[in-house]
């Protein structure tokens, strides 16, 4: 079992070693200078020389690759070259908002949705199903932005009790994001839940057919007790999977969802970030989003070990 | 240069984002505008000026903006300032009067040499900055200085620099401004109403103490009270103003990247104005149809134009640039991308405000510019077309555009390129493109920025050594009318034979709140001093 764990972590740090290879050569790539690009169309010849200078980008880019790791590890991402802060600080602060909504999100969606997945699963094909079903495809097949939309059309035009869009820069406190949080963590919970009730319905209908919950059935166990007691625990492993992944999505894939609504997390900053050619900016949230996957399959194949009984036994058997 | 997100930002900021903006905007459009039809039916004409009253004393107004760059700044002279703080906290010397003259701010009067070399400004005496030191010449003469200083790079030094040395202002005494130019200028004052040309206290950009572009200390009608780069700030109202106190207690700012974004902003109520954004006629509708907000026209605010580079194939030929300024009905394009919100350009760069407009136009005839393209080989003409989603009417303009052009023979094939950096990957690089500029550069300045050869804005790379030699003797004529003759002469010579295309003039859709009074804007003026919330 130990090996096993060891050999993940192994795995999940090469993985995050990789793409910041990966990262730093794809950004090396992008069209555009960044001086030229931060200057826009006020980037005459002798601003961009002036702007270049100051940002240092004479440097050969190997070298500038190992700085930036080797800071990376330190914690200093380097120096934003749009509004010359710390990375680390203001990616930080962003991140910290970003949280904010994931928590939120998958406290209710996470719980919701693996309720309503099992529910529909157990009730195969009766009006519970259908209905959970179907909502769920709605909610799958609708862009998360259009949910935004009409979010903000219900909730801050018609009647107004939500902020359609937040006013407040990055370093605003919890407090002041909270009013903020619910619209764009609603927009995001519907998306999300969508494919997690797929997952766990499908799970649950595998596992209701599969021989052991016969046979717990057969040995006159009730209902109930087969349900959680057997059934849960093997239906959730898939689930956990997409769970992990959806959590992954979150962190790194609300680019739309913020923009909409304006608030100041990781997606707009990375947004700002793009607009701005701000390589240093968009080195550092691409490598937080590789990590966040990483630790987040990590978290599901650990999560899963310990869920699965076959897995945890042989391993046990091996180590002996 | 000042464009509406400059980012935008980032504008505020965009490819992806704007496509989806645009299509989420004409979603809502269609659910709000079903929406709001019990209300009263939504019209399809558009409100041109904006409610005026007598507006309550005192209150917060709160402006939705693009910000420019996450590295913004309150330095007027900067590419990257601010530009929504700048009218609020500072003066010029000279700006822009509603009938396009140029008018006295900071400087009370001004008196040239009889050749034009030597412009001698009196200065206001009862000017005060924020922090309490009088306005004096030395203000005047470190604000010119801090502008021509290579490292500041202010866009606004192309335009100064080939006429002024930094050594060449003087000041007799604390109230008089005397500039030597290095060649006559009849309209110099007129190149101070740029909106790089703000007025900063003596030695305020020095490094190694506080920095204008953080303290934003001037003479203006606001102060500065909090100012976060691509974040939020506030001014509060300047008792001590020398126009006397503004009609409001406070201005907040936000900055919101994305336009749909403030629009959702300007419609649940939580700002009152969307500055620098020209909405798109779906949202200006829903906007427009809304209890809380409605529409102002910004009057021909924006300069629409499709330049050809004439250093590009086929664009080089003098006469394919007449045939594709032949071949097109503006009136089409007029039409149809502005929706009759705007009037018909000829061409001529030069808006009809400008006091030395020319209606000088040539009319539309596709079979002379099939002619023309024929003569010169080029039958069946391909070319491609750029636009973007940086703003609404881009690709409106340019598809009426290509089917305008049809009947002269000419095919274009319209090519999204995008947003986020077309102006770094697209303007002035591809042939031909969608541009557009926000109006109100005095000719002298419009005309020598963007059309004289080698300027760095000049967007067609068009070099004429006979207009620049109109130019220099336009601006050396001492006596108004010979010098209004000779910038019309500029104007035909360069609908004649430059390489901007210029199908129209549009006003802008600017977004506010029905609680929103003496709502002014034309050009880069925005009257900050009266604007008001209702009672």
């Amino acid at each position: 079992m130990l090996s096993f764990v060891a050999r993940r972590l192994f795995s999940a740090l090469l993985t995050i070693a990789l793409s910041s290879v990966l990262i730093f050569l794809a950004l090396q790539a992008l069209p555009g200078d960044v001086a030229s690009q931060i200057l826009g169309r006020d980037a005459t010849p002798e601003a961009v020389a002036t702007l270049r200078e100051q940002l240092d980008l004479d440097q050969p880019a190997w070298q500038r690759y190992l700085e930036w790791v080797g800071g990376a590890v330190t914690g200093d991402l380097g120096t934003s070259l749009a509004s010359g802060e710390p990375v680390a600080t203001e990616v930080g602060l962003h991140l910290r908002n970003t949280l904010l909504i994931a928590v939120v999100t998958i406290l209710v969606a996470v719980t919701l949705s693996v309720v309503l997945g099992v529910l529909a699963g157990l009730y195969r094909d009766r009006w519970p199903d259908t209905l959970i079903s179907g909502l769920s495809l709605v909610g799958m097949s609708v862009p998360e932005f259009v949910v935004a939309t009409l979010l903000v059309l219900a909730l801050s035009i018609t009647v107004p009790v939500l902020p359609a869009v937040v006013l407040d820069g990055p370093s605003a406190s919890i407090g002041e994001l909270l009013p903020a949080v619910w619209l764009p963590a609603a927009a995001l919970g519907v998306a999300m839940t969508a494919y997690i009730v797929r997952m766990a319905r499908t799970s649950v209908i595998d596992v209701m057919a599969g021989e052991f919950v016969t046979t717990a059935t057969l040995k006159g166990l009730g209902r109930w007790r087969v349900v959680t007691r057997h059934a849960l625990p093997s239906a959730l492993l898939p689930t956990l999977n997409v769970i992990a992944m959806n959590v992954a999505w979150l962190v790194g894939g609300v680019v739309v969802v913020e923009n909409v609504f304006n608030y100041p997390g990781v997606g707009s900053l990375m947004l700002q970030a793009v607009h701005n050619r701000d390589l240093p900016m968009l080195q550092a949230i691409a490598l937080i989003s590789a990590a966040v996957y990483v630790l987040c399959n990590l978290a599901a194949d650990l999560g899963a070990m310990a869920l699965n009984p076959r897995l945890r036994t042989r391993e046990q058997v091996g180590t002996r | 240069m000042r464009h509406a997100s400059t980012s935008v930002r980032p504008p505020g900021g965009i490819s992806r984002r704007s496509l989806l903006a645009g299509g989420l905007g004409a979603l809502g459009a269609t659910w709000l505008a079903a929406g709001c039809s019990s209300s009263g039916p939504a019209s399809r004409d558009l409100p041109v000026e904006a409610a005026s009253g007598d507006p309550a004393s005192g209150g917060v107004l709160r402006i939705a903006r693009p910000p420019a760059s996450d590295a913004e700044t309150l330095d007027p002279a900067s590419a990257l300032s601010a530009y929504e703080y700048l009218g609020a906290v500072y003066n010029r010397l000279t700006r822009i009067g509603e009938d396009g003259s140029v008018v006295a701010d900071l400087a009370e009067s001004w008196e040239p040499s009889p050749d034009g070399t030597r412009w001698t400004f009196a200065l206001r005496r009862d000017v005060t900055f924020h922090d309490g030191r009088p306005f004096t010449s030395a203000d005047a003469r470190y604000t010119l200085r801090h502008l021509l200083d290579p490292d500041v790079a202010s866009p606004q030094a192309g335009v100064l620099a080939p006429m002024l040395d930094p050594s060449g202002i003087h000041t007799p005494d604390p109230h008089t401004l005397v500039v030597e130019l290095t060649r006559p200028n009849a309209e110099f004052p007129s190149l101070l109403t740029s909106y790089n040309c703000y007025v900063i206290p003596d030695g305020s950009a020095e490094p190694g103490g506080p920095r204008i572009g953080d303290t934003g200390i001037g003479t203006g009608p606001f102060r500065l009270e909090s100012f976060t780069p691509a974040g939020r700030g506030r001014v509060v109202a300047n008792p001590e103003h020398w126009q006397g106190r503004p009609v409001l207690d406070e201005i907040e700012f936000y900055a919101i990247p994305d336009t749909q974004a403030r629009s959702n902003a300007l419609l649940a109520g939580q700002v009152h104005l969307l500055s620098q954004t020209n909405l798109d006629f779906a949202t200006a509708r829903v906007i427009n149809a809304s209890e809380r907000a409605t529409i102002a026209r910004s009057v021909n605010s924006q300069w629409y134009g499709l330049p050809m580079l004439c250093t590009a194939e086929p664009f080089t030929d003098p006469a394919v640039r007449q045939a594709m300024k032949l071949a097109y009905d503006p009136r089409a394009v007029l039409d149809v991308a502005l929706q009759g919100a705007g009037v018909i350009g000829n061409d001529n760069p030069v808006p009809p405000e400008e006091p030395y407009w020319t209606d000088y136009r040539v009319e539309r005839d596709p079979e002379h510019a099939r002619f023309l393209l024929r003569r010169a080989g080029l039958e069946d003409l391909r070319l491609d077309l750029y636009t973007s989603a940086y703003d609404p009417v881009f690709t409106p303009m340019a598809l009426a555009f290509r089917d305008s052009v049809r009947e002269a023979g000419i095919t274009l094939d319209v090519r999204t390129a995008a947003a986020e950096s077309y102006f770094s990957q697209i303007w002035m690089q591809k042939p031909l493109m969608a541009t557009y500029w926000y109006t109100g550069r005095p000719i002298e300045q419009l005309l020598n920025q963007i059309f004289r050869g080698g300027s760095s804005y000049n967007e067609t790379a068009w070099a004429d050594d006979r207009f620049d030699g109109l130019l220099d003797e336009a601006r050396g004529e001492m006596d108004a009318d010979r010098r209004r003759m000779l910038y019309q002469d500029a104007q035909r010579y360069v609908v004649d034979h430059g390489g901007s295309i210029t199908p129209m003039f549009a006003d802008r859709l600017v977004g506010l709140s029905r609680d929103v009074l003496n709502y002014r804007e034309y050009g880069f003026e925005f009257d900050y001093l009266n604007i008001g919330l209702r009672r």
